[in-house]
């Protein structure tokens, strides 16, 4: 470390266990970092990575159960002896932290200045006008339009974002040196982020701030940070400069991290996806659809969906983009009635959907099949991942009986899992094994479509990347046409050859990767291209996937 | 297919309490059925030499005011007790679970219906309610059962109709609807399993307050009639000897309470069996 700057905190040989029913779990193993003061510091690891864990045992956060080993220091306060009346006195005051989902942090009953001036009237004991002044000015800080007035407001009254803005600005306060941000965007969607991300930047300059940031997201910490740390199962493996460990990674998991990027993909394989087909019937098409909730026409509560209209050709796979609220979720769970059209009509091979009826209606269910967004909750707990794939095979007499367990075995082998999970329930198999079980089960219909509504949402980067090219094969082997919903533009870049891009219910524009990426005319639709988050140039030369 | 799956590390750490409950009420029902060979003595038998002797060799708990051998009688009331129990406790539970799922699967008037009934149900106290229908038909125990399954459905009804509602949100029944399964089949095979469970660990506890219902009512002269064995009925038997022949109730009484304490046990201990990990 080099001496001429001061050391803000120093992690030593830290170790988490946690005791379970099974036994200790060591969820943070000889973990070591130091943190410069105004430095930006990103530690990026997948789920169960234990990077979370490390950084709640920094303000000791963590329940009292965990065992924490080693030694940490803050500003050279030894942090792990420190008696609870002092420790009190870090938190909030000196070490702040912002956590990912703005809304369950904030309590609803009270207002954002009351919210944000409470630490101070916890530590200073300020008066009323006082504390009212900082609240304005604190949220004049994190670029609130209209303090003075917004210093009232509820936190139901306020945007996600603006939510995710007042928690800084809580953090900010007491004048806290130390942010610790845990995971600050990803609750937030893609323009959002950029603004917050913005606004970090902008706060640690104006304060001399010493941020951490955890994320699982590669593009949001090396777009922040100086110098990064990679974590995985509990063991920091990597760590140094962010364009270091970016751009010569030492160690094969960071260079998987980096290749299961889309974008990193996408440099790997242009050719992946195939060129969009322009002839010929849809086999889906969107016809002025519009979804009220609530009431119909103009006494619509929600207009979710409103005239929105797009084909779906065979043998594309079509990517239905937005943020969240857009309406791309509740267009697609109409195309098989999953939500009820208010007018217009979808329509599956030239025949509307609504009006399937019997054995046409499952007929046609087994032709579009749908996939959702969290694998072990759209299996039944209390079934077997046998039983999951076998049940439609069964009810739907798509295979003679005696051919059912064979059959099952081959869908497991198609979505590449080993049948030694058949007789597992699905919580105990990972999300990325159940999206595959969703997968096999979708497939052992033997449909034409398939509906994937976020389906890699909800998964590691990874085992994203491992899921989208299974689909991508299964596409190309059984000739499927995929629509894809997801708040991903990156996956959809790489993955679709035909974008439909909404907003807020309507359609923005329909197009190639291309037209939507490259050469669009729409602002919205330029306003998300930018915001997406990107590894530093010079990436192509880099890794070796 | 073992739809109602208990983790075997929930099994291995049950609870000892649990295993106690498990013990008495299987005791009681071991006793039920075998008391034919047990009893010393016809429990109907009138005996008029040995009017109010007090527990003896002879008489283990007893005689009452009829000669009548307490501990005989204590044995067949076993009968009678764990007969109304499982049948009272049966019959609204069926009904209850049913009424539930519908009310939560079906929106509309289907369960407009089922909810007006269920809140002008529970408008009245249970007990009163029971006594006024028990009234109208006349004592004795099918007038009981009757009033159970008008009554007791109650609490059934709603926690799987709540149940239901958050189950139908989840993905795995929409699941159900893009796989082009059938509502019915839906219903039985994906929404029963998932959401009877509140409703059995329920019903095991709500199985010592039948009994304790209708013992009461037995004691009132609602329920069973003299000179059914039971345990209501003998206690109440007793109460005009209670400073003489403390026996003729205390023996019933103590019945009562063990078989209680243990359903209790054992309704505790199911309810950790049966919470799935999600």
């Amino acid at each position: 470390m080099s001496d001429e700057h001061k050391i803000a905190i120093r992690v030593r040989d830290v170790s988490i266990t946690f005791p379970t029913e099974d036994g200790p779990v060591t969820a943070v193993k000889n973990v070591s970092f130091d943190i410069r003061e105004n430095e930006f510091f990103g530690i990026v690891g997948e789920s169960g990575s234990g990077k979370s864990t490390v950084c709640r045992a920094i303000t000791r956060l963590l329940p009292d159960r965990a065992e924490v080993t080693g030694e940490i220091t803050v500003h050279a306060q030894k942090m792990l002896e420190m008696d609870l009346d002092r420790l009190r006195d870090i938190r909030g005051n000196g070490i702040s932290m912002i956590f990912q989902n703005p809304s369950s942090h904030l309590n609803p009953l009270m207002t954002i200045g009351d919210q944000i001036s409470e630490t101070a009237r916890f530590h200073y004991k300020r008066n009323r006008e006082e504390l009212n002044e900082l609240a304005v000015s604190t949220l004049k800080d994190v670029r609130f339009s209209n303090p003075e007035g917004q210093v009232n407001a509820y936190p139901h009254q306020l945007s996600g974002g603006m939510k995710q803005r007042a928690m800084i600005g809580a953090a900010l306060a007491c004048d806290s040196k130390i942010i610790i941000a845990d995971e600050p965007t990803t609750a937030l969607d893609v323009t959002v982020q950029a603004e917050i991300l913005d606004l970090l930047i902008k706060l640690r300059q104006e304060r001399g701030l010493t941020i951490i940031i955890i994320s699982h997201d590669l593009g949001v910490i090396s777009q922040l940070c100086d110098r990064i740390a990679v974590m995985k199962d509990g063991e920091l493996i990597e760590q140094g400069r962010t364009e270091e460990v970016i751009l010569s990674p030492k160690e094969d998991y960071t260079r998987t991290l980096i290749a299961s990027r889309p974008e990193a993909i996408r440099l790997h394989n242009s050719a992946w996806k195939g060129e969009p087909t322009e002839s010929g019937n849809p086999v889906l098409a969107v016809n002025r659809a519009s979804i009220y909730f609530g009431g119909q026409g103009r006494n619509a509560v929600v207009k979710a969906v409103e005239d929105v209209s797009f084909d779906v050709m065979r043998g594309d796979i079509v990517g239905v983009v937005g943020e969240s609220g857009s309406g791309k979720s509740t267009i697609v769970r109409a195309m098989i009635n999953l939500n009820t059209l208010s007018s217009g009509e979808i329509l599956y091979d030239g025949r509307d959907v609504r009006n399937f009826k019997g054995a046409e209606r499952v007929n046609f269910l087994r032709k579009v099949q749908m996939i959702f967004q969290h694998p072990q909750e759209s299996l039944d707990p209390r079934f077997s991942i046998e039983q999951c794939i076998m049940e439609p095979l069964k009810l739907h007499k798509i295979v003679p009986k005696d051919r059912i367990a064979s059959r099952v075995r081959e869908l497991m082998e198609m979505v590449e899992l080993s049948p030694d999970l058949l007789t597992r329930r699905p919580r105990d198999i990972s999300g990325g094994q159940a999206q595959r079980v969703c997968i096999a089960r979708a497939l052992a219909m033997e449909p034409e479509v398939i509906i994937a509504d976020e389906i890699t949402s909800a998964l590691d980067v990874t085992i994203q990347a491992q899921i989208l090219r299974l689909l991508t094969r299964l596409k190309e082997q059984m000739g499927l046409t995929i629509v894809f919903v997801t708040h991903d533009l990156d996956v959809v870049r790489t993955f679709c050859n035909r974008v439909v891009v909404m907003q807020i219910g309507k359609l923005i524009e329909t197009g190639t990767p291309q037209q939507i990426f490259e050469t669009s005319s729409h602002d919205y639709t330029r306003r998300l291209v930018a915001a997406i988050p990107h590894l530093p140039q010079g990436l192509s030369q880099s890794e070796t996937a | 297919m073992n739809a109602l799956a208990i983790p075997m590390r929930a099994v291995r750490q049950l609870p000892g309490l649990f295993i106690v409950g498990f013990v008495i009420t299987f005791a009681w029902i071991a006793v039920a059925i075998l008391a034919p060979v047990l009893a010393p003595y016809d429990p109907d038998a009138i005996a008029f030499d040995a009017l109010l002797t007090a527990p003896s060799p002879d008489h283990l708990m007893g005689t009452d005011q009829l000669g009548r051998d307490i501990f005989s009688r204590v044995l067949y009331g076993a009968r009678v007790d764990l007969f109304m129990g499982v049948v009272g406790l049966i019959v609204p539970l069926v009904i209850g679970v049913f009424l539930g799922l519908l009310s939560g699967y079906f929106v509309g008037w289907t369960d407009t219906i089922i909810m007006r009934a269920l809140d002008i149900t529970i408008a009245f106290p249970f007990l009163v309610l029971v006594l006024a229908i028990v009234a109208v038909l006349g004592p004795g125990l099918s007038s009981y059962f009757v009033a159970l399954a008008l009554v007791a459905w109650v609490p059934y009804a709603r926690l799987v109709r709540g149940q239901v509602k958050l189950i139908k949100q989840t993905d795995f029944i929409a699941a159900t609807t893009s796989l082009g399964f059938g509502s019915t089949y839906t219903l039985i095979r994906h929404v029963l399993p998932n959401c009877i469970v509140p409703a059995l660990v329920f019903a095991v506890t709500d199985f010592v307050l039948i009994i304790l219902y209708g013992s009461s009512l037995g004691f009132l002269g609602m329920g069973a009639q003299p000179p059914t064995a039971e345990w209501g009925v003998m206690i109440a038997d007793g109460q005009t000897y209670l400073s003489t022949a403390w026996w003729i109730s205390f023996f019933p009484g103590l019945a009562l309470l063990t078989l209680g304490v243990g359903a209790a046990l054992l309704g505790d201990g199911t309810a950790k069996l049966m919470r799935v990990e999600r």
